[in-house]
């Protein structure tokens, strides 16, 4: 219990660090020590409300506290091109990059388990030593590039695949719920999901592999050998048990960090998620929103370090049950 | 385990520390160890080959990559594809690709290379502090540390850019910042086990001072991991560069790899099926990368040699 | 014979060559007996009882020799089904032999569910019944193997080997790890668990006084090969191999206090290397000029197994090897 408060006060405070720093960099920015809030796009009444609300008016430091405040209520201000507010803008997208980080990962990590325990299987193998090789290829590409040569020979070439976006225009849905789980939505969630999967396997996979390699030559497994276990039950059983310890925590950490990354695919493919949004707003200086879009993907990032040390902690019995003697 | 490996007769002999830098075996494996790995070995060649093309980048690619050509009708050459005068075709404006990839090298070393260099420094410096020295100084380090790795590594790049402009300086800026910490922590750890060796010990009892210790005595011994990283991040800044080149964040002055993607995604290459121009750039990514992955490799198994290999 | 071993040669393929980790060995297991196999690291001992249960490295294979268990000769493939149900193993470190993230409970289940055909219910049964019989509390069937003492975790480990009621046990250095005190208690423990289940057990062990305390006989190995053999009371009493003499200066009693602790100087041969004669030759106080040539043969006088050129003479040698002198002049011969 204790470490677990430990490890919640570690990600809750490299969280709050964020936050402040990003308070600092939007404040030094050129124009106007207004700007991260206030804007000629929006209108009187808009810009004396935010000028209230963050108190924009008052010492640096009382608008810091402002400014936790606010965002403890999940306010973060007004969108300067959409003139609404930036909150309500990234909970509207906030689904679609959840759906394509954990559909990606699923995929990705799935077929990197099964991959990698085959692979360490086949050790020695002609195909075990090519294999490596390969799937560093695959991490070493660009994911956006892998994006774009499917795009060009799935979708643009042969057709099976729409070329951007999350639906098709035209389509009208009573819930999003709904929405979500079309045929249309599934359709053109699938290639930026296989780019991803193809980008992200790679981990899973060669973790896995090595994981296998090093409990195979544990003293345990030969152990279950000498009790005449058959090879599946030493494999499944004992092996692959302790070697995926290290990759479920591998999965909720690779949450955390492809929200962030997934800012290219969502670019490349026109998904509608955060990390589009994000680019959006830095290019055209909408400050709110671009802090706001940052925000949410550093606090996912704090959140699932969080919850990869509880995964960590609740799945390896030398850590959940502590030494009694 | 140990009996085993002891009737095997084959027992690898733990890495043996010596003082100093002359001759020390540590920096001798540096050296020798692509000999041994072929991989390491493909790594450096590759290295190497794009080295000296963008040292000739000049001579390989005569076309001035930003120019416009023109037909001999007085037509744009646009979207040629590729031929014997361009081989392979040209942009949706009219410019030759062949040089773009060319003179995108020496883009993509510069960044990766001054990125690697400056991460690796700061990294080991870092670490050797703060393993060494303890106490407050490696409280600090390590929570500033802590803040630089919980910061979401493409969306703090593309914010920064956003703010101070899309120079390539600020590309490797923004990734140095994010990427020391990895090197730090692990270098760290080596020092922490080699501050408590006996020759260490015997250095500060007969009153060498600190700086004297640090980078007379443990920091040979700390170079191949500082290696490793090093390789990691050349590949790390250079596919850091062409992604926030292909978000529109690049430096418009700068021809790179990042940039020509950028530049075929937004003229429709990929409907036109212009492989020429979208593959060869993410190809020589994947290469450079890829080269560096075998070289770090090759370091790690140098550094940390596994008994079953 | 329950288990006899002949002529048993074990190579490992290395990068540097073969070694021929045993090379030659061969010793027997009387019904109901405790032997000791003693010998210092890589002499090969613990190579020969994984052996004999199959489970050699990846680049390790049986060269050679014949076991026989039961007078039944056995390979790795005949060894299957003997496996635990048998011949079991008690290993050296029962923390890095039990799997992490299991109960011990559940993993002395498993052996009995998939080895032992039995029912759930009688499997969790056995299991508590066999905890009391190495004396911990069945509460503990529940913990995890990190959860336990080292002691603990032996007789654990003690208990598992006995599942399947095996008439063959190998020890492999089950109390090495232990501190004096709980070794004392589960080297009684594996006596009166003998005794009672009648087992016969094999007990490898580099502790010479491991051996004076709990086997029948003794098999001493050097350099993979036995250099003597036979009861333990004649074997340590009356040593007639320098090995075995220097052995003896070595270790301290279990049982007495006063002892000078004399180490044998050097270390054994490249079993990479073609060896001839005998390979103690370099380290031996007594070494003559024939002892390194040709191949030894085995001396045997009731039931007392010694391969030395100069077993006639051990009576004498006997007596000098209790001088410390003889050993370090042999150091400096050596230097």
């Amino acid at each position: 219990m204790k470490l677990v408060l430990e490890r919640f006060l570690h990600n809750a405070l490299a969280l709050l660090a964020v936050i402040t720093i990003l308070f600092f960099m939007f404040r030094l920015m050129p124009g106007s020590p207004l700007a991260a809030f206030i804007n000629d796009n929006l209108n009187e009444d808009q810009q004396q409300a935010m000028l209230a609300q963050f108190g924009l008016d008052k010492p640096m430091w009382q608008q810091y506290l402002i400014y936790l405040a606010n965002l403890a209520h999940g306010e973060m201000g007004l969108s300067f091109f959409q003139r609404r507010p930036v909150t309500e803008i990234l909970l509207e997208v906030l689904p679609n990059s959840l759906i394509l980080t954990l559909s990606s990962l699923i995929v990705a990590y799935v077929f990197g388990v099964l991959a990698g325990a085959w692979l360490a299987w086949k050790r020695g193998s002609w195909i075990e030593r090519a294999a490596v090789p390969v799937v560093l290829a695959t991490r070493a590409a660009p994911e956006f590039w892998i994006g774009m040569v499917l795009l060009a020979l799935l979708s643009f070439k042969l057709g099976w695949f729409p070329s951007g976006g999350a639906s098709s225009p035209g389509e009208a849905y009573t819930s999003n719920w709904q929405r979500i789980f079309s045929l249309d939505y599934l359709h053109h969630l699938a290639l930026p999901v296989i780019t991803l999967a193809l980008y992200l396997q790679g981990l899973p996979l060669l973790l896995m592999r090595s994981n296998m390699l090093e409990v195979m030559h544990e003293e345990f497994v030969t152990m279950a050998r000498m009790k005449g276990l058959s090879e599946w039950r030493i494999v499944i059983g004992h092996a692959a048990r302790n070697a995926l310890l290290p990759v479920v925590t591998a999965f909720a950490l690779g949450v955390g960090l492809s929200m962030g990354g997934n800012v290219v695919i969502e670019t490349v493919f026109s998904w509608p998620g955060i990390g589009r949004m994000l680019v959006q707003a830095v290019s055209v200086h909408d400050y709110p929103l671009a802090q706001g879009a940052f925000l949410m993907i550093a606090a996912i990032l704090a959140i699932m370090n969080f919850v990869a040390d509880l995964l960590y902690m609740t799945l390896d019995p030398r850590v959940s049950h502590g030494r009694a003697g | 385990m140990a009996e085993r490996a002891e009737e095997r007769g084959a027992i690898p002999a733990p890495l043996p520390i010596r003082r100093g830098w002359r001759l020390s075996p540590p920096l001798r494996r540096l050296l020798t160890m692509p000999l041994r790995d072929p991989f390491a070995f493909a790594g450096i060649v590759i290295y190497l080959a794009f080295l000296l093309v963008a040292l000739f980048a000049d001579q390989l690619a005569t076309t001035d990559p930003t120019e416009i050509l023109f037909l001999s009708t007085g037509k744009v050459a646009a979207n040629m594809p590729p031929g014997a005068e361009y081989p392979l075709g040209t942009t949706n404006l009219g410019r030759d690709i062949y040089a773009q990839l060319v003179h995108g090298t020496e883009s993509a070393l510069a960044v990766g290379l001054t990125a690697a260099l400056i991460v690796a420094l700061v990294g080991t410096v870092v670490g050797l502090i703060a393993g060494y020295f303890g106490g407050w100084i490696d409280a600090l380090l390590m929570r500033i540390a802590d803040m630089a790795l919980s910061l979401p590594f493409l969306p703090f790049v593309i914010v920064l850019i956003g703010f101070l402009g899309p120079d390539t300086s600020n590309v490797v800026l923004a990734v140095v910042l994010l990427l020391w910490p990895n090197s730090a922590r692990v270098i760290r750890a080596q020092v922490l086990s080699l501050r408590e060796r006996a020759y260490v010990e015997a250095a500060r009892v007969t009153g060498a001072s600190p700086v004297r210790i640090l980078f007379v005595h443990i920091a040979p011994n700390i170079l191949p991991l500082s290696f490793v990283y090093a390789a990691i991040a050349i590949g790390w800044a250079i596919i850091t560069e062409a992604s926030v080149s292909f978000l529109g964040f690049g430096d418009p002055d700068n021809i790179s790899w990042g940039m020509m993607l950028q530049d075929a995604f937004a003229s429709q290459a990929l409907s036109r099926g212009q492989y020429a121009w979208f593959v060869p750039p993410g190809v020589c990514i994947i290469l450079i990368v890829v080269a560096g992955f075998f070289i770090s490799r090759g370091y790690e198994e140098v550094f940390m040699p596994r008994l079953r290999r | 014979m329950m288990l006899s071993v002949e002529d048993l040669q074990i190579h490992y393929a290395t990068r540097d060559g073969t070694v021929r980790a045993v090379d030659g060995a061969t010793f027997a297991v009387p019904e109901g007996r405790i032997v000791g196999l003693v010998g210092e690291s890589g002499c090969g001992k613990t190579t020969a009882v994984r052996a004999i249960m199959g489970v050699l490295a990846e680049n390790g294979r049986r060269a050679g020799g014949q076991v026989r268990f039961k007078d039944q000769p056995i390979d790795a493939k005949a060894t299957r089904p003997l496996l635990w149900r048998e011949i079991a193993y008690v290993p050296q470190s029962a923390m890095s032999s039990l799997d992490p993230v299991y109960t011990v409970g559940a993993q002395i289940e498993e052996v009995l569910l998939k080895r032992g055909g039995a029912s759930r219910a009688e499997a969790k049964a056995r299991a508590a019944e066999l905890f009391e019989l190495v004396g911990l509390s069945d509460r503990r069937l529940r913990d995890y193997p990190h959860q336990f003492s080292g002691g603990m975790r032996q007789r654990a480990a003690i208990a598992m080997a006995l599942a399947l009621e095996p008439s063959l046990l190998l020890a492999d250095e089950p109390v090495t790890a232990l501190d004096v005190i709980v070794q004392r208690q589960i080297l009684d423990m594996l006596r009166s668990l003998q005794q009672r289940l009648k087992l016969s057990m094999v007990m490898v062990t580099h502790d010479i006084s491991v051996v004076a305390y709990l086997c029948d006989e003794v098999v001493v190995m050097y350099a993979g090969q036995v250099v003597e053999s036979g009861p333990v009371r004649e074997v340590l009493g009356r040593p007639r191999h320098p090995y075995t003499m220097g052995l003896r200066n070595a270790f301290p009693d279990l049982l007495s206090d006063a002892m000078e602790l004399v180490p044998i100087h050097g270390s054994p041969p490249d079993l990479r290397q073609t060896l001839t004669g005998c390979r103690f030759a370099p380290r031996c106080p007594f070494v003559q000029p024939a002892c390194t040539a040709g191949t030894l043969d085995a001396d045997v006088a009731n039931d007392h197994l010694t391969v030395c050129r100069r077993s006639a003479q051990a009576d004498g040698l006997r007596t000098a090897a209790l001088d410390p002198n003889t050993w370090l002049s042999s150091q400096s011969a050596m230097s």
